[in-house]
């Protein structure tokens, strides 16, 4: 019997972005390993590149060099359709821009993944983009138009999107970016119940306070990883945190 | 995606952006609109210059006095006496005619009672009618007894009749011209305009009446059908009247021959060059409605290349992004194209129907290959830069999509 090979794993991983003839490089040789059902933050300041790493985990960007394994299988040798369903199915995101889908319902934008989701039925969209609004506490707003939403229902609505399809990673680039305490509060809580009940998240953000929600936090500086670190006193958010409107 | 998704998403876009939708399908709309009224006036007015002549068949020949390009056939010169009775004797002689008419003009005020109309009076012969065409409406026409009796009889026209009569019956009634009483016997159906003068404003008596009043001896015009080709008709009057005139230079002619082909070409080349006019106008607006396709799907490709990205994102395929954008683009150019083409053929037709207030023999056209080649460019302009953009934001990796500004 061999070990399962982790979710996600990297090898000497570089990326450097091209303007024209002018290489700006982001990452240098990342090594590391990511297995299921772990909560990980991902730190560190402005330009460090942990969202240019979080989206090349995520399958939302290409890398230079390396090697990059997921459930050990090589993802410079997959195609586009193949890169395509494993966004359908496996990861889903939540932005810090949130990026809904303008003049469109609550539902419709929670909805949207199952669209593309291979072996989801379609009589079974609505009642699962229902309860995935059900568990961020939207219920009373799934018929709102995205743009009549606060900052923090957005995030909420975001985030119901993002596991609308139950995928194995839900990955959260600065989902507390853009809101008050509150909000954040309550859009972290979202993310540990996720994870309490067995996904894998990984969390970006440049907030110490934010990134010890998490289990395990690695810090980049300058597109190298500085730390990886499990040993801190893990933040939970208290019921206190989140007073519902 | 299932298709029926693709398409439910397709329309979701279109509803949910809708001034955007709307300004796409104005610029096609526009577009596919004013070219086909222009085109459809266009198709009208050319209809009109060929009524013209249509009315007379293409076997319609006439000879008037004097030459030069200023004596058209519309105006019958006054005082040019070369066409003699005698002329007109001889040429019945041809072969290549028959039905010959002759007609003198007569002062064309008319008077019934107190009221007076201004119209244009002609002595003339029975075969006249037969070769304008002419049809009774209510009477009969002036015969072969009335011209050997030289009465004082008069066919009018419908106009004529409406102007001096009202609602009274003009027959058996005496109405003055020339100074001479005449017995109305007859008016006949509407003919409309030829070479734009209004021939319902006619008035005819027998030739011999008129002569008689007159005291002409020479006819004003001659009418006649042809009956080989009209090219050969014209050559064979001429050298038969210049010897008759001892003319020897087609310079000094003291005649003019036409046919309705003759005219019939003239007006084609007049009706071309406006086609021509109209299609180049209607090319321009065509050319606008595209612009303002083009921008506006243009200035939509940031926030659809976003769109795009998180749809990658969230696992849709290139080609979900492309069917997608391709029926939107189907959608929107498919309504505006047919709201246009409404249009244009509603603003068309209104305008006929406002022009028949003048010009009634003005009728409404479209014409068929301006509305496809109108569709098509549309549906081209909108396709293109709907689905360009798309197919550029669907090849980019889904990061580069949501960053793109």
């Amino acid at each position: 019997m061999t070990k399962n090979p982790p979710l996600m794993e990297t090898q000497a991983l570089c990326k450097s972005y091209w303007n024209e003839d002018l290489e700006t490089p982001v990452l240098f040789d990342i090594n590391l390993k990511i297995e299921k059902g772990e909560f990980v933050s991902i730190m560190g300041p402005s330009g460090s590149g942990k969202s240019t790493l979080m989206h090349i985990l995520g399958f939302l960007d290409d890398f230079s060099s390396g090697t990059y394994l997921f459930q050990g299988k090589p993802v410079l040798k997959m195609d586009d359709d193949t890169l395509a369903r494993i966004r359908a199915t496996r990861v889903s995101f939540v932005f810090q821009a949130f990026n809904l889908l303008p003049r469109t319902t609550v539902l419709q934008n929670v909805m949207l993944p199952l669209l593309y989701h291979p072996t989801i039925a379609t009589s079974e969209r609505e009642q699962r983009a229902l309860q995935a609004v059900e568990t961020v506490g939207l219920t009373d707003r799934k018929d709102y138009l995205s743009n009549q939403l606060s900052g923090g229902q957005k995030q909420r609505v975001a985030i119901a999107r993002a596991l609308v399809t139950e995928p194995e990673v839900i990955f959260a680039d600065e989902p507390t970016g853009n809101l008050d305490s509150k909000s954040g509060a309550q859009v972290m809580k979202a993310l540990q119940d996720l994870h309490e009940s067995g996904h894998t998240i990984i969390l970006v953000t440049h907030e110490q306070a934010t990134a010890e929600h998490a289990e395990r936090i690695i810090r980049l500086r300058d597109g190298r990883i500085q730390s990886d670190d499990k040993d801190f006193k893990r933040r939970n958010v208290k019921a206190s945190d989140i007073l519902h409107i | 995606m299932r298709i029926t998704d693709t398409f439910a998403s397709a329309f979701r876009a279109v509803n949910s952006n809708k001034s955007r939708s709307l300004l796409t399908m104005l610029g096609i709309i526009i577009g596919v609109g004013s070219v086909v009224l222009m085109t459809g006036i266009g198709k009208s007015m050319e209809g009109l210059i060929l009524s013209q002549i249509s009315i007379l068949g293409p076997r319609a020949m006439v000879i008037f006095p004097g030459s030069g390009p200023e004596s058209g056939p519309s105006g019958v010169q006054a005082g040019f006496d070369s066409l003699t009775f005698d002329d007109f004797e001889a040429l019945h002689r041809l072969r290549t005619i028959d039905t010959l008419a002759g007609s003198i003009q007569l002062p064309g005020r008319v008077s019934f009672g107190r009221e007076e109309f201004e119209g244009a009076a002609f002595g003339t012969m029975p075969e006249y009618f037969h070769i304008q065409n002419v049809n009774i409406d209510r009477g009969r026409f002036i015969d072969q007894s009335d011209q050997e009796a030289g009465r004082f009889v008069a066919l009018i026209g419908p106009d004529v009749a409406r102007e001096l009569f009202l609602d009274q019956d003009p027959l058996g009634q005496r109405i003055h011209l020339a100074d001479r009483a005449f017995t109305v016997i007859g008016v006949f159906e509407p003919v409309g305009t030829v070479f734009f003068s209004n021939f319902d404003e006619n008035i005819f008596v027998p030739l011999s009446t008129a002569r008689s009043i007159t005291g002409k001896n020479y006819l004003d015009i001659i009418n006649m059908n042809s009956v080989v080709d009209p090219a050969l008709a014209i050559a064979d009057i001429e050298s038969f009247l210049r010897q008759r005139h001892a003319i020897t230079d087609p310079e000094n002619d003291d005649f003019t021959v036409r046919s309705s082909g003759q005219a019939e070409e003239i007006l084609g080349t007049v009706s071309l060059s406006l086609t021509l006019f109209i299609t180049t106008i209607a090319s321009i607006s065509l050319v606008v409605g595209g612009i303002g396709i083009m921008n506006i799907m243009l200035v939509a490709v940031t926030e659809r290349t976003r769109e795009i990205g998180l749809r990658k994102a969230i696992g849709a395929r290139r080609r979900d992004i492309l069917i997608q954008f391709l029926i939107e683009a189907v959608v929107l150019t498919l309504i505006g194209g047919l709201i246009g083409l409404a249009l244009g053929i509603g603003l068309a037709f209104i305008t006929a129907m406002i022009v028949q207030q003048f010009l009634d023999t003005y009728q409404f056209g479209v014409s068929a290959l301006a509305i496809v080649v109108a569709l098509l460019m549309a549906a081209g302009t909108g396709l293109l830069f709907g689905i360009y953009p798309a197919k550029r934001a669907a090849a980019l990796s889904p990061m580069e999509a949501l960053r793109y500004e």
